[in-house]
């Protein structure tokens, strides 16, 4: 699940610019899984942002939502968590959190951004295992793997043409490395309540075993001004998924 | 030839027997429509007074598949209210705001 999750974050790029993202968005989808050549419909993923006050400043708080089916719950429930807490215009992230709960395997991570931006602190708890701290140094631009799925919705795909490629990084499992993103044109997409849209379709390929394949990653937004992420399609080293929005509300 | 057929229909009907249980949907199909032919030419292929272990076979093949049919069509998707992930969820929130008030 762990790559799963991973592979639909980097299914997703940025770029620098001010965010459209708004508070209470909730975009809910149906996940599958590719078994034998049939998809299966194994868990509902959900995506929301919300305002955050503390005594001095706003947040925008992002957070994804992995949960299986009822009917997977007693073979192998999965209870993931991402959370990413962002300034609200530039999507910069001050603080990501990370709690899995898969199959009875649990693991929480905590990265804090240190005022430099190019600092992290990261905690991670495994199970059965003591909680370790580690200081590390990244790219001013490197983003988590939360804030990453809001910022590619700031990109003015308008200006592209199809092929044009753009390459960023990303902090996860306390690694950066590299993702690119390729896009591939306008394709016509039915989208649960929001009926029939132009879409923008996007490749999405990253120096990292998690992806696999050449354009077999991709994610179809909206070609308007909200930029919703109505389908996602990865290719992992075990096996097919697919992502279909399922609801929006709040956009 | 009858022998293999029984073999092959006794082995995509244990198959389809677990698939019927997991939670799989329209994926178990593929071992119970298997199993329908292995254990219908099984079933042809015996002589009248063999034709019991086929028989048996084939029932438990269209068993699964009724089974699998009132699940992809009754069974919706959906979650459970999760109360102790919901509690989980306000917990790490509270959480991150003394965090980040510690940042400020």
């Amino acid at each position: 699940m762990k790559k799963i999750l991973l592979a639909l974050c980097l299914l997703f790029s940025f770029e620098s610019g001010f965010s459209q993202i708004k508070p209470n968005e909730k975009l809910v989808y149906a996940a599958s899984y590719k078994m034998s050549g049939m998809m299966t419909q194994l868990a509902q993923v959900s995506m929301q942002t919300e305002t955050v006050n503390t005594s001095k400043k706003t947040y925008l708080h992002l957070s994804l939502e992995a949960v299986t089916f009822s009917k997977w719950d007693n073979f192998f429930k999965i209870r993931d968590l991402y959370e990413s807490y962002v300034e609200p215009t530039t999507l910069k992230p001050s603080l990501y959190k990370r709690n899995i709960y898969e199959g009875g395997y649990t693991k929480s991570e905590k990265y804090v951004y240190k005022s430099d931006g190019r600092t992290i602190v990261c905690t991670t708890k495994k199970k059965n295992r003591p909680e370790t701290t580690k200081t590390i140094t990244v790219g001013s631009s490197s983003q988590d793997v939360m804030s990453i799925v809001y910022k590619l919705r700031t990109v003015d795909f308008k200006s592209f043409k199809p092929g044009q490629i753009k390459s960023f990084i990303i902090v996860f499992d306390q690694k950066e490395f590299p993702v690119s993103v390729k896009y591939m044109g306008k394709e016509k997409l039915s989208v649960a309540n929001l009926g029939v849209k132009d879409c923008y379709k996007l490749s999405i390929s990253a120096k990292t075993d998690v992806l696999k394949g050449k354009d077999k990653n991709l994610i179809w937004l909206t070609a308007d001004a909200k930029k919703i992420p109505v389908q996602i399609l990865f290719s992992i080293p075990v096996g097919t998924g697919l992502l279909k929005l399922a609801k929006a509300s709040g956009i | 030839m009858r022998k293999l057929f029984i073999y092959l229909a006794t082995f995509f009907v244990v198959i389809s027997i677990l698939f019927t249980i997991l939670p799989l949907g329209t994926i178990a199909f593929l071992p119970i429509l298997l199993a329908l032919v292995f254990s219908f030419l099984a079933f042809e292929k015996s002589a009248a007074s063999l034709k019991k272990i086929p028989k048996i076979l084939l029932v438990i093949s269209a068993l699964t598949l009724l089974v699998v049919v009132g699940k992809v069509v009754f069974v919706k998707d959906e979650v459970v209210v999760d109360k102790q992930f919901d509690q989980e969820k306000v917990d790490s929130k509270q959480e991150a705001v003394e965090e980040l008030e510690g940042l400020e």
